[in-house]
């Protein structure tokens, strides 16, 4: 197109203006954005150095990514719901009950492995719709009705299983899903990036990302542009659940067994590190790479609270903080980079 | 030397001004730069005491940068502020607050639940010992305060029953009543009507006769000329021009502010508009006291004007025909066909676009880009093929920038990030948003309400070729001044109703505002409260 009538120097004036742009004035922004990433790299040092024959193996940085593989499935769902603008706390929960369900109907419904697996993925996905309805119809706030659903799934859970772990006579052909290997490399290794890379290929480069991003980031707005608001909400509600089912039948399939509360504590650790990511990268702003950064540190300062023998209730307080530091982290983040 | 402008009511005001030679209020070669932009070059700005200062300028000129920095809402880059002559460095609002200075938003930042003895006492520290607030104490003082802006409505009333007008009352009130020495209003009279904007150019007078400094940010320049004693015109981060009302005129005002002359728009010819075909009907559409039984037609190509006052129903309708709201009775009619209008997202697969009253929290995602902006209404059209899910990202960042070259967005890139973009810039994204596809009608509220001289002369070219290409434009306006010589039919509402319609040269100010004011009156009596 021509340039009407406005002179072309302001343009070009403009562009050349564009020189000033430092990182000046915004140290926090910069330890947020890379803070993280220097942490992570500064614990796996360290982490190197106190313990090289243990800590720094091949097999034990494997290892790390493998147990972070599950974690980093449940965030990634959520990372959706949280760009969406809601809360999931349902997922944990979900996770639990998926782990129950898929080794009871594999063993006491006689289903075969896939048929279970594809089932339990869709009543992930349903409840993570009913939390979408409550949401968009019933117009719960979305911390209120997933801390509903996620009781009653809990509930549901108890009801199925009695509360007695599913643990005799599930198949090998189950639990090798978790152990097994291709091409040297741990399953749940392969399944995460997959549905990592699929997360955030939908997140960043599909009609449905950006009507995500734009429901998050302006419902009103996304409205008026004629975005479906109340359907992509659900979309993310229900990728959510979807994911936190792939956890837990992950779970079941290493443990071999259906428990009833196995997969909770990924609740915390799935927010943790959504946020963390959040701070990661970007000026507080959910993504997929992100997220996946903040299940690695969380998952290395386990590792090696492990293997220097941390006693047990230090994890939870690893825990519990960073969460607090993440949402922190990713708030100022947030503020610091609008002024 | 320090000249002192004529003043329509003389007084005492002006031998108070004249003993004040050193300024009130001094800025400095102030520098600030946003993100890529550079809002501030070394900006200069000197307000005296009484004085009522205009700040006018185009949109991203500037003038909003002084006033954040100034409310301690942002930090400067550098300058020095000075503040009875010495030097003024606020960390926070509050702090602003406490050194003299208030500020009044165009969004009024009011507490709607709030009473008006409430929200005139926000902020106020009225603890007795006990820290409870000694709500008597406050009583008193905030009672001083409404009398001083003549309040005369319950101060007991939740803020969010009153009217603009009176809201901005309220607003002047509670800057007095933290014992305010400079008031800064930001476009005051964008939603009052002429008698309101009246009362409140009286009460400006009188809180500058005694001795408080208001800075007046408008985009109206007669209003400027008519309440000012000093004005200073912004211009790409420079204040181009300071000077006196006595020594200046419109036209100078418009040439320093454009730094060129903006043809005035002018009506274009009789329209053959109404022999083309008619695009959508309305019949006995209703809304509860908003929008009572309206019925018109909107031909193709025909730039259609909604006048009328504030509250007069205009938005609601324009949300009824996008199907933003639901019409409790009545029809609607696309191209000929029933249609029942229930979403926006159906309004839009039908080719209707609408740029909404509040650019930033209804138009925008104001984090992410220009294009992303742009290109969100169109997505599905954005794919590498129809089969594959996946955005091609170029392709959308072609498009924007070929809307953005179209509207003169000016922008780093279309990758930065509209909230960084000026008020005037936005709207033109808004707009642009519906460039992207096949259009039938746009609808615009307000669409040049906060935006310069210059960008809205381009809006209305912009809606002019619209018109000129087939697409039906519904523009609503609640000035005047914009509907004639924009429009080729203005239908103008009171309300709630269509109170009457102009045609062509029918068409003027004076029209308008006869059939507005003609038929609000009559009906005030249940009028909304």
């Amino acid at each position: 197109m021509d340039n009407r009538g406005i002179p072309p120097e302001s343009a070009i004036k403009d562009k050349v203006l564009q020189a000033p742009r430092t990182v000046s004035g915004k140290p926090f922004v910069f330890v947020a954005k890379y803070g993280t990433l220097i942490g992570m790299f500064l614990m796996l040092i360290s982490f190197s150095i106190a313990a090289p024959k243990f800590f720094a193996s091949v097999t034990n940085l494997v290892n790390i990514v493998n147990q972070a593989s599950l974690t980093a499935i449940i965030a990634g769902g959520l990372t959706m719901a949280l760009v969406v603008g809601e809360m999931d706390l349902s997922v944990g929960y979900t996770a639990s009950l998926a782990g129950v369900l898929v080794t009871g109907l594999i063993v006491d419904q006689h289903l075969p492995v896939p048929v279970a697996i594809a089932v339990v993925i869709l009543v992930g996905g349903l409840i993570g719709y009913i939390n979408s309805l409550l949401v968009t119809k019933l117009r719960v706030n979305s911390v209120i009705a997933t801390l509903g659903t996620g009781s009653i799934v809990v509930g549901f859970n108890f009801a199925y299983s009695q509360g007695v772990p599913i643990a005799s006579g599930v198949p090998e052909a189950f639990k090798n899903i978790a152990l097994g290997r291709l091409m040297g490399i741990p399953n749940n290794i392969i399944i995460m990036a997959v549905v990592l890379i699929i997360l955030w290929l939908i997140l960043n480069h599909s009609e449905w990302g950006q009507q995500i991003q734009a429901t998050g980031g302006n419902i009103e707005a996304a409205r008026l542009s004629g975005i479906r608001v109340d359907d992509i909400k659900s979309l993310a509600f229900i990728i959510a659940g979807c994911c936190a089912a792939i956890t837990g039948i992950l779970l079941a399939s290493l443990i071999g067994s259906g428990t009833t509360s196995a997969a909770d504590g990924y609740l915390m650790a799935s927010f943790a590190a959504v946020f963390l990511g959040s701070a990661t990268l970007k000026d507080g702003e959910f993504h997929i790479l992100g997220t996946f950064i903040g299940v690695l540190i969380i998952q290395i300062g386990f590792n090696g609270m492990a293997l220097f023998g941390v006693p047990t209730f230090y994890q939870y307080v690893f825990r519990g903080s960073i969460l607090i530091i993440a949402v922190g982290l990713s708030t100022v983040a947030r503020r610091l980079s609008k002024r | 030397m320090l000249a002192v402008p004529e003043i329509t009511s003389p007084d005492q005001s002006a031998e108070k001004r004249a003993n004040m030679r050193e300024p009130f209020l001094e800025v400095i070669g102030l520098r600030k730069h946003y993100g890529g932009v550079q809002a501030l070059k070394g900006v200069d700005l000197k307000v005296q005491a009484g004085e009522v200062h205009g700040l006018v300028g185009a949109n991203g000129a500037g003038k909003s940068t002084v006033i954040r920095i100034l409310a301690g809402v942002t930090t400067l880059d550098a300058g020095t502020i000075l503040l009875d002559n010495k030097p003024y460095v606020v960390t926070d609002p509050q702090h602003a607050a406490r050194l003299g200075l208030s500020f009044i938003h165009q969004e009024l930042n009011l507490v709607p639940k709030f009473s008006v003895m409430q929200n005139m006492a926000l902020g106020l520290p009225k603890a007795n010992t006990l820290g409870l607030i000694n709500w008597r104490a406050v009583q008193r003082e905030v009672k001083v305060a409404a009398d001083r802006v003549g309040i005369n409505f319950p101060l007991d009333v939740p803020v969010g029953e009153l009217s603009v007008a009176e809201q901005w009352m309220v607003s002047i009130g509670r800057a007095l009543v933290r014992r305010a020495r400079l008031i800064a209003m930001d476009e005051p009279t964008a939603s009052l009507s002429e008698g309101e904007t009246r009362r409140l150019f009286q009460i400006i007078r009188e809180l500058a006769s005694d001795g408080i400094s208001i800075l007046y940010v408008s985009h109206r320049l007669d209003e400027i000329l008519d309440l000012c004693n000093g004005i200073t015109v912004f211009k790409d981060g420079q204040a181009v021009l300071s000077t006196n009302v006595a020594e200046t005129n419109k036209q100078a005002l418009v040439y320093a502010i454009a730094g060129r002359n903006i043809a005035t728009s002018s009506y274009s010819e009789a329209s053959t508009v109404s022999s083309s075909p008619v695009v959508l009907e309305t019949r006995g559409l209703s809304r509860g006291r908003s929008v009572k039984n309206v019925s018109f037609s909107l031909h193709r190509g025909e730039v259609l004007g909604l006048g009328g006052l504030v509250g007069s129903g205009r938005t609601e309708l324009a949300r009824l025909l996008f199907g933003a709201d639901r019409p409790e009775t009545g029809t609607i009619y696309l191209e000929g066909v029933r249609w029942n209008s229930d979403s926006p997202d159906k309004a839009v697969a039908r080719g209707i676009g609408f740029v909404p009253e509040e650019r930033r929290r209804q138009g925008l995602v104001l984090d992410q880009s220009v294009s992303f902006n742009i290109n969100l209404p169109t997505l599905h059209t954005l794919r590498f093929a129809p089969f594959i899910p996946l955005l091609n990202h170029r392709k959308a960042d072609t498009t924007a920038q070929a809307i953005s070259n179209r509207l003169l967005v000016k922008t780093p890139s279309v990758h930065t990030r509209v909230g960084d973009l000026s008020g005037g810039n936005q709207q033109k994204v808004v707009i642009g948003k519906w460039l992207t596809r096949d259009l039938k009608i746009l609808i615009l509220d307000e669409p040049s309400r906060g935006v310069d001289v210059g960008a809205r002369a381009e809006i209305h070219k912009i809606i002019r070729e619209l018109g000129a290409n087939g697409v039906s434009v519904i523009v609503i306006s609640s000035e005047v001044e914009e509907l004639p010589g924009l429009c080729d039919r203005v239908l103008v509402m009171a309300e709630g109703r269509i109170a009457g319609e102009l045609v062509g040269q029918e068409i003027t100010k004076e029209a308008i505002i006869h059939i507005s004011y003609e038929n609000t009156i009559n009906e005030t009596g249940d009028g909304n409260g």
